[in-house]
């Protein structure tokens, strides 16, 4: 009879739990691909935003690092409730014209195409991670790698939507698989620069928030092809 | 007390030719449930078998032998299976290494296609639009499957499932690795598509426009329908036996050849796919039949887990 044995050892239960995690926040960032209605959107970014508090939660108590948790809160109230509040409330409102109008079918390609082409470019991020020598004590370098993975979605994302929304949730989602990157590579960064670069994403909320609606009151829509006609 | 090896690999045939009918009917009880009807008896689809059964054999003008062949061929291929998974033991058992995952596909497939070109057989235009959806559909699934033997084989080095299920017991963290998670998810996209359950079709119903796997025995009768019927139910089966035993949960199988340990391994898997099938049952009753082209977005999803799952394992490490 044949031996029954594994090929490799398994990564501790605390390694694999934390790629999941990284790897929920990569599989939301392509949920917002294919989304269809701009409040789910947002929703979407929440529950991302949610998982990063999650994994920063488990880091501080399995490696022992409070600064995490007043991180995990900072990012948590910022992310999950702040953000997504601001950036509904700037929306146009239902009633308004134009406001009707969701962001089905903005993408530039089909969703299937959308989809292929980001996992090509979350190959990339994998394989660009996998040939660098960093090893961190903190969390698994898979978990870097999908950060990198995340990055470079919220950039197909950002190029290939051509509504504000997405592309304002783009912007946003990207920094938070910057936030991800971080808990791997630096996860003991002072807390002060974490709460910085949190309140620098709360001006980007209101730059964004600003162009949408001033785009959203001069072209009374929330697609950015109406900007072509500005060309020269 | 043990039983005889080859008695227990019989057991194996037996338990899902036999329990296929039964788990068929726990789903569809449950959805009835849920749906807030009384729904069938859970034994119903063993009294259908029996009333096709008893009923008259009759074929189109014109179909040849392979269309009263087909069912036969199907059943025997759906038969085969279980002799290369674990349905009831930890250990392999002679025949289990005949074939690895591939091999079972493979074998899976030939029965879907013999049932296909019956269905071209009959001139019906249902029976043909079935046949020629399923196929269409099946050639985007099969580099999924594909992906997700790629993450098997990078896990455990073979592609048996009975290595694959003996290394998630090995160890806590196998059981939570990412890609083994993916891979999982995957398979069971796969399974919603290949057992014809919402999101991509109605299960019961009549409506044949959206008719995909269903429709393809609309041309068969009596015994050779009822062998259909029940190689759709053994094939459900044979499916949800692999996400179970050699995924999801490969606990509960028997250890020893002891007629208890053995009893004890069928309760459990008929109980295990019951667990599945009421998973799927609630799946059908929350979402919405996909259209027939947005079917590919949902194989797309399902690929982009598989995929996921492959470059974490080879290019993360994880």
């Amino acid at each position: 009879m044949h031996t029954l044995a594994a090929a490799d050892p398994a990564p501790s239960v605390f390694a694999g739990g934390s790629n999941v995690i990284a790897l929920i926040v990569l599989l939301l960032e392509f949920g917002m691909l294919r989304q269809a209605m701009r409040r789910d959107q947002i929703r979407l970014y929440a529950v991302q935003s949610a998982a990063i508090s999650v994994l920063a939660i488990i880091v501080a108590a399995a490696r022992n690092l409070p600064d995490l948790y007043a991180l995990a809160f900072c990012s948590a109230a910022i992310k999950v409730v702040v953000v997504p509040v601001v950036v509904r409330r700037l929306l146009p409102r239902p009633g308004q014209q134009g406001a009707g109008d969701e962001i089905a079918g903005s993408g530039a390609l089909s969703v299937a195409s959308t989809v292929l082409v980001a996992i090509v470019v979350a190959a990339f991020g994998f394989f660009a991670i996998g040939t660098l020598p960093i090893r961190s004590p903190i969390l698994p370098i898979t978990a870097l790698a999908i950060a990198f993975a995340v990055v470079l979605v919220a950039f197909v994302l950002m190029i290939l939507r051509r509504d504000v929304v997405s592309q304002a949730i783009g912007f946003f989602s990207l920094e938070n698989g910057v936030s991800l990157a971080a808990l791997v590579v630096a996860a003991t960064m002072p807390l002060i620069f974490e709460v910085v670069f949190l309140f620098d994403l709360l001006v980007a909320v209101v730059v964004f928030g600003l162009l949408i609606r001033v785009h959203h009151g001069r072209a009374e829509s929330l697609s950015t092809s109406e900007l072509t006609s500005l060309r020269g | 007390m043990t039983l005889p090896i080859p008695l227990i690999q019989a057991l194996q045939v037996a338990t899902i030719a036999i329990g296929a009918p039964l788990v068929s009917g726990v789903i569809s009880r449950v959805e009835a449930r849920l749906q807030g009807r009384r729904g069938p008896r859970i034994l119903q689809p063993y009294y259908d078998l029996a009333k096709l059964v008893r009923k008259e054999a009759l074929a189109p003008e014109g179909a040849s032998w392979v269309f009263l062949a087909a069912p036969l061929v199907a059943c025997a291929a759906y038969l085969t299976v279980p002799l290369l998974i674990p349905v009831l033991t930890t250990y392999g058992l002679p025949l289990g290494y005949m074939g690895d995952i591939l091999g079972g596909g493979f074998i899976l497939s030939l029965a879907s296609f013999v049932v296909a070109v019956a269905a071209l057989e009959t001139g019906s235009p249902y029976a043909q639009m079935g046949a020629s959806r399923a196929k269409t559909f099946a050639a985007i699934t099969e580099p999924v499957v594909l992906f997700v033997v790629f993450t098997v084989a990078l896990l455990t080095g073979t592609d048996l499932p009975y290595v694959l299920a003996a290394t998630v017991r090995s160890s806590a963290g196998q059981l939570v690795r990412p890609a083994h998670l993916l891979a999982a998810a995957a398979l069971f996209m796969v399974i919603l598509y290949e057992t014809g359950r919402i999101p991509v079709e109605t299960h019961t119903g009549t409506n044949e426009f959206g008719m995909i796997e269903e429709a393809r025995p609309f041309e068969h009768s009596g015994p050779y329908f009822a062998l259909l019927k029940w190689g759709s139910w053994m094939k459900q089966l044979i499916l949800y036996t692999i996400l179970v035993n050699v995924f999801v949960a490969p606990w509960g199988l028997a250890a020893t050849a002891r007629p208890a340990d053995v009893g004890l391994a069928i309760v459990t898997l008929l109980a295990k796919a019951a667990g599945i099938g009421i998973v799927v049952a609630v799946i059908d009753n929350s979402f919405a039949k996909l259209r027939l082209f947005k079917i590919t977005e949902f194989v797309a999803g399902a690929f982009l887990l598989a995929v996921l799952g492959v470059f974490t394992l080879y290019l993360g490490g994880g």
